[in-house]
């Protein structure tokens, strides 16, 4: 049987896909985060999973504005990294786990999430961005990964109940899918920034760990965090959190942190990132 | 179920901060779908040499074609315009994310990262117009 065996929750900047494709990790500006996940890579390379659930959102790349879908979820074998406007990231192809896909996208169906079904799709730095982070300059990305894209963009977005409570029902698909695959579920996007108007340039340190903190152990008290809140004390495009809470609804009543980070600045963004296991 | 109006209605109560609404998807539709087309490589080539001639084939008003040649990117939210969607023009200018994000606020791009680099904007104050904090 599959298992989901470990949650992570990362920031996905596109610049720091720029600054590993152009090897700056190591500069003044770079090294304090790259040394941040660090230890988080060389976790990845002994747990070696099989499969990542890759909990992202799509930066007006494979959808436009014209279909808005709230939770996709990609069934297909390959996803080509996207042309945003200056060329595909030179990173290899993302391979997908079609069998899992379909079978968590038919569970979810029954289990009462709509979800769409995307058969092929570019993707952009919101899933490349945390594979390099995790895996640094593979030939060949060393898992294969079931997409699910979150509108995080046009509001209503999916409330922040809602997407742990998606979270619980992928945990339900996987443990039925008869394969034996170890699976990880990573949610990526924020911490908090914004990237529009006056305010943009806010960032929120104390807000962003306290949301770090609501991740671990039993509490659910970052389920009702409402959409408010999020743009008041993370930005407007802190609103990505939301999805880090459909990992951790994969992980079960209780967790583990296996290790954090965090630091300020990328870009206009607070980088954070926080590896979970699910605890009994 | 929640209340709309009043889920919709806090959003302008947080300053300097357009959020991303149905209203602003539907007024800024074509807008950000031609902001989109510059994903494409033949769509980048024929816009640099005449953004004029590209801009006639969209059937956005003329206040957000303006905009658009001006890199008014306040002004381009203003007018639904969806930040994701807009990266795309200064992605295709040359702008880092953050560069072209320094133009939205009141401070020159040297200004903007060296507010960055010391932690960024604080939210004290910034939450709420009503209830200034």
């Amino acid at each position: 049987m599959a298992r989901i065996t470990a949650g992570v929750g990362s920031s996905h900047v596109p610049l720091l896909g720029v600054a590993v494709d152009q090897g700056k990790t190591g500069d003044e500006y770079f090294g304090p985060i790259f040394a941040g996940y660090e230890w988080t890579k060389a976790w990845e390379a002994e747990q070696e999973p099989d499969v990542v659930v890759l909990i992202y959102n799509d930066h007006a790349s494979a959808f436009d504005a014209n279909i808005i879908p709230t939770f996709a979820i990609g069934c297909g074998e390959l996803y080509k990294p996207a042309d945003e406007g200056w060329g595909p990231r030179p990173v290899p192809d993302v391979e997908g786990h079609a069998d899992l896909g379909w079978h968590i996208a038919q569970s979810l169906i029954l289990d009462d999430f709509d979800m769409t079904i995307i058969n092929e799709m570019d993707v952009d730095h919101g899933l490349t961005v945390p594979l390099s982070m995790m895996f640094g300059r593979p030939a060949k990305w060393p898992v294969k990964v079931v997409p699910l894209a979150v509108n995080v963009v046009t509001y209503p977005v999916p409330s922040g109940n809602r997407c742990w409570a998606l979270g619980e029902a992928i945990a339900r698909a996987v443990k039925s899918f008869p394969e034996d695959l170890d699976v990880q579920i990573w949610g990526t996007g924020g911490m908090s920034h914004q990237l529009q108007g006056p305010r943009a340039g806010l960032l929120n340190r104390e807000w962003d760990n306290k949301f770090m903190d609501l991740l671990v152990g039993d509490t659910q008290d970052a389920r009702s965090i409402p959409h408010i809140e999020y743009l008041r004390e993370a930005g407007s495009e802190g609103i990505e959190m939301v999805m880090w809470l459909i990992m951790r609804g994969a992980l079960g009543t209780k967790t583990r942190c296996l290790h954090r980070h965090y630091h300020i600045p990328c870009s206009n963004t607070a980088i954070g990132h926080i590896v979970l296991e699910p605890e009994a | 179920m929640k209340d709309i109006h009043g889920y919709l209605a806090e959003f302008d109560d947080i300053p300097g901060t357009r959020v991303f609404t149905a209203a602003r998807a539907r007024q800024g539709y074509w807008l950000n779908q031609f902001a989109m087309s510059l994903m494409k490589p033949e769509n980048r080539e024929r816009w640099k040499s005449d953004e004029h001639a590209y801009l006639a084939d969209w059937k956005m008003s003329d206040a957000q074609k303006q905009a658009v040649l001006a890199r008014d990117y306040n002004g381009m939210l203003e007018l639904g315009g969806n930040i994701y969607f807009l990266s795309k023009i200064f992605s295709t200018d040359g702008l880092s994310f953050a560069e072209a994000v320094s133009t939205m606020t009141d401070m020159s791009f040297p200004e903007y990262r060296e507010m960055m680099l010391a932690g960024g904007r604080s939210p004290q104050g910034n939450r709420s117009i009503s209830g200034s904090y």
